[in-house]
């Protein structure tokens, strides 16, 4: 357990970063990392991959989460609520304010305009995200095959996708992938 | 459907508890990437939106800052049912899910060093990101009609994917082209 300054610290610094996450949470992990691994030394460069990638394979809110088990590695549970709390509140109410106005001008000829440009970058920033996703696990037959298999049943078939994550933590859990 | 992009009449028969417990739903299933599971539940099992339309909220909050899931469920709320809808839907998605994944993930925490659990993970990681590639593909198919649409697409899934640009230099570079590009809705 660190000092209180130390939680005072991250959680205001976690603050800022979710205020300037444009894109999404993930893109300021690098700079998360560097705050709390390199310049305060809070946790170790594994645990902070660790809290990633459990992050990835528990249900609930995996960056509001992830930003919590930091916090609670920092400061315990007080800091693990206030750095939740900090990670969507001010974003939630930039959205509510923004989304007001989205909609009030939804029929506007501009607002159709940016719709149509902005959405298919969007779509395939999301889908790159998935990409980087399954490259994380080392390249092997398997792991790609699992990702190909996943992608392809949810595309092709019906199938509730609790069963594709179900057969991949089995494979993994054997060693395979 | 002359603009598949166009929103039908918000359904009055979306309540504040059916919000709570589909944003519940979408957060408690959101192994990977809670994305997936939102266009699954909200378009394909509530029918509360169509892809275009689902497609149009999530690039709104993808720009705007913070976690973008929690973004969609306030601004679904809100179009659904105003302020007390906004906050009905961040309550199902936050407050269960929220104490469930501290409660497993600080336990997983302490054996995460083992091998059989950074198998487990390996294996949803490989899972996880082929259903957001699958997602991504169903989204593109309401603009399978606009070449345009699926060139930028491609371009930003290469930018990042294949070039690794920072994300800034791809929204910044490739968003205000695709705007000038799209041009104007067709006539209904």
């Amino acid at each position: 357990m660190n000092a209180p300054g130390a939680s005072i610290s991250l959680v205001g610094h976690i603050a800022l970063l979710a205020l300037i996450s444009f894109g999404g949470v993930p893109g300021v992990l690098p700079d998360l990392r560097n705050f709390v691994v390199t310049t305060n030394g809070w946790l170790t460069d594994q645990e902070f991959a660790n809290c990633f990638a459990i992050v990835q394979a528990i249900p609930g809110p995996n960056m509001i989460l992830m930003m919590s088990f930091i916090g609670w590695k920092v400061g315990g549970l007080p800091t693990a609520v206030a750095a939740a709390l900090v990670t969507f509140g001010p974003s939630c109410a930039v959205a509510y304010a923004a989304f007001h106005y989205w909609e009030r001008f939804r029929d506007t000829i501009w607002q159709s305009r940016i719709r149509r440009g902005l959405t298919p970058v969007i779509i395939g920033l999301v889908t790159a995200g998935g990409y980087a996703m399954a490259r994380t696990v080392d390249a092997g037959w398997i792991g790609v095959g699992v990702t190909v298999g996943a992608g392809g049943l949810l595309l092709g078939s019906r199938i509730n996708p609790l069963w594709l994550l179900g057969a991949g933590a089995v494979l993994g859990g054997l060693g395979l992938v | 459907m002359a603009d598949s992009l166009e929103a039908g009449p918000p359904s009055p028969r979306i309540t504040l508890p059916a919000l709570f417990v589909t944003f519940l739903t979408v957060s408690m299933y959101g192994f990977g990437g809670p994305i997936v599971w939102a266009r699954r539940i909200i378009v394909e099992q509530r029918g509360w939106l169509s892809d275009g339309d689902f497609a149009d909220i999530l690039s709104f909050c993808q720009f705007l800052p913070g976690p973008n899931v929690v973004s969609i469920s306030v601004c679904l709320g809100a179009k659904f049912r105003g302020p007390a809808g906004a906050l009905a839907a961040l309550a199902g998605f936050i407050l269960i899910p929220w104490t469930v994944g501290f409660t497993l993930g600080t336990v997983f925490l302490s054996y995460a060093h083992t091998a059989l659990l950074q198998g487990v993970l390996r294996g949803v990681a490989a899972a996880a990101g082929g259903l957001i590639l699958g997602t991504g593909i169903r989204l593109l198919r309401a603009h399978r009609r606009r070449p345009i649409a699926l060139v930028f697409a491609a371009l930003a899934f290469a930018g990042l994917a294949a070039a690794k640009l920072p994300l800034l230099i791809v929204v910044l570079g490739l968003v205000p082209l695709s705007i000038v590009m799209a041009g104007p809705a067709p006539a209904r």
